[in-house]
């Protein structure tokens, strides 16, 4: 990028200049007819996804007439369509990830009101959620904190990355590197369906049999505690740390392995002083999906951690557990109005923009190594 | 003594120092699978074992692990087995041993009743003493001495009886007990963790060779524990669930297969309360996010691979798909509550929940369907490219049809995966409880035209609908009970049920990929 403005603005202008050039030569050298069975089906989509964002009763209309002209357009002009539909088809997802940010904010929207907080005489909308611990939506002083819930997820993190992420760096290096072709494919697909098996059912068991042990076994009061939801959303994010890291530790070429190992180096020698060292970002990456998958659990911890909204006492205390902020949102979300309903997508979107900027870091580090191991082949 | 004799004589030494290695690795991974035994109470700490209780009889095999361990390391230290150990363990078993050090140190003190300052100071310098004895000796007493101490630590408080069934610990700020049946088997898994690391170490003769075999020893663990955690898992879950599955299930009669589970609904008249209004939900979700998903995903997929230029565009498309296939499932539920709610008419609906798992599965279509393309060789777009076949041609008749293995495989995990989502539907599609046979959607006769716009509706589509998974928890928040006989037990059958939804998807999902890739070999 230049840090030149002036540069970049005839860089840009260029750049468009060229656009406009390709699209008067696309203009031209396309049949009429075609060109108007696009257009009518491009502005057809737009109105009915205006239409349906406006939540118009019309919006059957323009959609009909999206399908009719697409369809007409796929039997006389396939290729055209095809590329034009493609495309829109392309952008839904970057459209899809815009309407979930709009509308996660704009929902919280009362909520960072309500809980304004003035530092330095400016007062700052949400702040007031980050600045003190309580969470009561019932009883006055009605306030919005997310830091027990913050708190919670802290902790499930914590125990959850501290199981996923030595046991499932090590299933991925048996996986890629230890285990004969014949255990591998038993192995591979024993960890994807572990990856299968559905949420809520590991929150059945939990709370069926891991919540009444704990409580016998630990002699608490009631069995939510945070060591074993932190244990069982552990369990559930190694598959993805796995089939992640076993990615990375793949892709490092076999040439660099075999050098080790034609200087006499043992297995675990080559994987400890070349596998790993080179995949390091890729394995990282891996452990940070898994953190994602982690933060984002819901199920599980709705159904173990006992719903009160508070800190427990001490904060390091793992044999209480009492919410997360996934779990906030699916046990409030329903009862709830008003002001109360908008802090549960504040919750949201703590959790959101968390787990996009871990996303996002992951893909950053996973393209530096794939960049890095493509310089060594 | 010639040369020859001494190193037969060595080697004979070795070979029966080998056996005394491997038999303590075998013996430490007995004790490891009876410790995860007593934890799950699936042993008691209390049984008699050859006239003694079994935690003084684990407590024994320990402490002679101990002892063994630490003899392997004087064996090799003092030259009485050639083996190969370097100069020291290294910094990596160094800080491992520190840390187990410093953990056993604070937790003997904190139990003895010792305030803060003393637990910590305790454990600094059980921490400082395991460092120095791990780092500066030579390997073989490095890496046998740190952790045959461990158990023979153990195995004393275990033998003498300090730690026992009797023994508890009140963690007065915690307001939590550890009592002797949990402490038993935990103290017996990471001691005889440790132990079959060194003793694995020592089988190999320390050395390169030794922390070859010490590693893999640990890894092999690891693995066969997630195996055994997940056949664990189905197993329990199909042991609970069969009986309330396969209630009233019967073979023959007048139906050919009578299965009252999957296609009564709950109600009182019923004689075997049944899913079936859930399973229908789940069948629906499934079909609408497939028929949107799929088209779109596969869609973007292709103009990505086949027409867009690498460039900002396809990176900020990439970066969206991956944001997309991270974002918590809770919060496609909150979206789908917003975005789509107010748009279907104001309360939960099918296809709100419909669209919204569609939304998830869609960067899963996306980024596999991308794959299989990008895995189509180019030589076959070339060879249809010089028979003058146009672009698009060569798309739909060469490149797709060599993708549609991959695609194929990636839909149905894809599909295994939101099948069992709950809380998407939990925000945007809810329903009863405890659905009864009419509550189940009939889509497809619900269709009817109007006069005034949107001119086509879908009663059936817009109402609030039971699925497996939204069914589950919901019975779990209303305490497990209901208006139907036995509530754990359907529970239970439920569970199964939906377990059984999702891996019947990913059994077709692999076995798919096998077929596609046993034919690709051939």
């Amino acid at each position: 990028m230049s840090s030149h403005t002036g540069l970049g603005i005839q860089d840009w202008r260029k750049h468009v200049e060229q656009r406009l050039q390709r699209t008067r030569e696309f203009v031209t050298e396309t049949e009429p007819a075609a060109l108007a069975i696009v257009i009518l089906s491009i502005g057809s989509l737009l109105t009915a996804f205006g239409g349906f964002l406006l939540a118009s009763s019309w919006t059957a209309i323009p959609f009909a007439t999206f399908l009719v002209s697409t369809g007409y357009g796929w039997i006389r002009h396939q290729a055209l369509i095809a590329r034009t539909v493609t495309f829109a088809m392309t952008t839904v997802t970057i459209v899809t990830l815009g309407l979930i940010v709009v509308f996660i904010f704009y929902e919280a929207i009362p909520a960072f009101q309500y809980e304004s907080a003035t530092v330095f005489g400016v007062s700052v909308p949400g702040l007031g959620m980050f600045t003190q611990t309580r969470w009561d939506a019932v009883t006055e002083p009605v306030r919005y904190s997310l830091l027990p819930m913050i708190h919670g997820t802290v902790m499930v993190t914590a125990i959850a990355t501290l199981v996923a992420a030595p046991l499932g760096v090590a299933a991925a290096l048996f996986i890629a590197e230890i285990a004969p072709p014949t255990v591998r494919e038993l192995v591979k697909p024993g960890i994807e369906i572990l990856a299968g098996i559905p949420s809520i059912v590991y929150g059945f068991i939990g709370f069926t049999v891991i919540n009444p042990w704990t409580s016998t076994e630990f002699a608490l009061n009631g069995g939510s505690t945070y060591l074993f939801v932190g244990l069982v959303v552990g369990l559930m994010a190694l598959p993805t740390v796995v089939s992640v890291a076993e990615d990375a530790l793949t892709s490092v070429p076999d040439s660099m392995k075999d050098g080790a190992l034609a200087l006499g180096a043992t297995d675990w020698q080559s994987m400890t002083s070349i596998t790993l060292p080179a995949a390091f970002s890729g394995v990282s990456a891996a452990v940070l999906l898994g953190v994602g998958r982690a933060i984002g659990e819901t199920m599980a911890a709705t159904v173990m951690l006992a719903g009160t909204q508070a800190i427990p006492d001490p904060v390091t205390n793992v044999f209480y557990g009492y919410e997360t902020l996934t779990s906030l949102i699916a046990r409030g979300y329903g009862s709830s109005t008003g002001v109360h309903e908008s802090a549960l997508f504040a919750a949201g979107i703590v959790l959101f923009v968390t787990v996009l900027c871990l996303s996002i870091a992951s893909q950053y580090i996973e393209a530096r190594m794939r960049r890095r191991l493509g310089g060594a082949e | 003594m010639s040369r020859t004799t001494e190193t037969a004589l060595v080697r004979e030494g070795r070979s029966s120092y080998e056996g005394a290695a491997a038999t303590a690795i075998g013996l430490s991974g007995v004790m490891f699978a009876v410790g995860l035994g007593t934890l799950v109470d699936v042993l008691e700490i209390t049984t008699p074992v050859a006239g003694v209780q079994l935690s003084t009889a684990m407590g024994i095999v320990l402490l002679s692990l101990g002892v063994g361990i630490i003899s392997f390391g004087l064996a090799s230290r003092l030259d009485y087995v050639d083996t190969r150990p370097q100069p020291s363990a290294g910094i990596v078993a160094a800080i491992a041993f520190t840390g187990v050090w410093f953990a056993i140190g604070a937790l003997v003190a904190g139990a003895i009743g010792l305030g803060t300052v003393s637990w910590m100071a305790v454990g600094l310098v059980a921490g400082a003493v395991a460092f120095a004895v791990t780092a500066f000796p030579r390997e073989d007493i490095g890496s046998t001495l740190p952790a045959g101490s461990v158990a023979v630590l153990g195995g004393v408080a275990l033998t003498i009886g300090v730690i026992g069934p009797g023994w508890e610990w009140v963690l007065v700020s915690y307001n939590a007990t550890l009592f002797g049946d949990t402490a038993v088997p935990v103290v017996v898994m990471f001691a005889s963790l440790l132990t079959g690391w060194a003793a694995a170490k020592a089988y190999g003769g320390f050395g390169t060779r030794g922390r070859n075999v010490g590693a893999y020893v640990l890894i092999y663990l690891i693995v066969l524990s997630i195996l055994a955690v997940l056949v664990g898992l189905v197993a329990f879950v199909v042991v609970k669930g069969s009986p309330g599955l396969f209630h009233g299930f019967s073979i023959g009669g007048e139906q050919v297969i009578s299965w009252p589970f999957l296609t009564n609904g709950a109600s009182l008249l019923a004689d075997v309360a049944g899913v079936f209004p859930a399973l229908v939900g789940t069948v629906w979700l499934v079909i609408g996010a497939v028929l949107f998903a799929v088209p779109t995903g596969v869609g973007a997929a292709v103009f990505l691979s086949e027409y867009a230029e690498q460039g900002r565009f396809t990176q900020v498309v990439e970066v969206a798909t991956n944001g997309l296939w991270s974002t918590p499932s809770i919060v496609f539920g909150l979206f789908g509550a917003a975005f789509l709610i107010p748009r279907f008419g104001n309360n939960k609906s099918l296809i709100a929940g419909m669209l919204t798992l569609g939304f998830m599965l869609l960067p899963l279509v996306l980024i596999t369907s991308r794959e299989a393309i990008l895995a189509v060789p180019d030589e076959y777009r070339d060879a249809s490219a010089a028979l003058g076949v146009s672009k698009w041609k060569t798309i739909r008749s060469v490149v797709l049809p060599a993708a549609v293995p991959g695609i194929t495989t990636g839909v149905i995990l894809g599909v295994g995966r939101i099948a069992g989502e709950t809380a998407p539907i939990l925000l945007t599609t809810g329903g009863g409880v405890l659905p009864g046979k009419s509550a189940a959607p009939s889509v497809l006769g619900g269709f009817q035209l109007s006069a005034s716009p949107p001119f086509v509706t879908n009663p059936s589509l817009l109402e609030a609908t039971s699925a497996l998974p939204y069914q589950l928890y919901a019975l779990i928040t209303a305490g497990l009970s209901g208006n139907i006989e036995a509530p754990q037990q359907f529970a239970w059958g439920l569970a199964l049920t939906l377990l059984l939804v999702v891996l019947v998807f990913y059994a077709i999902g692999i076995a798919t990929r096998y077929y596609f890739r046993k034919k690709l070999h051939q």
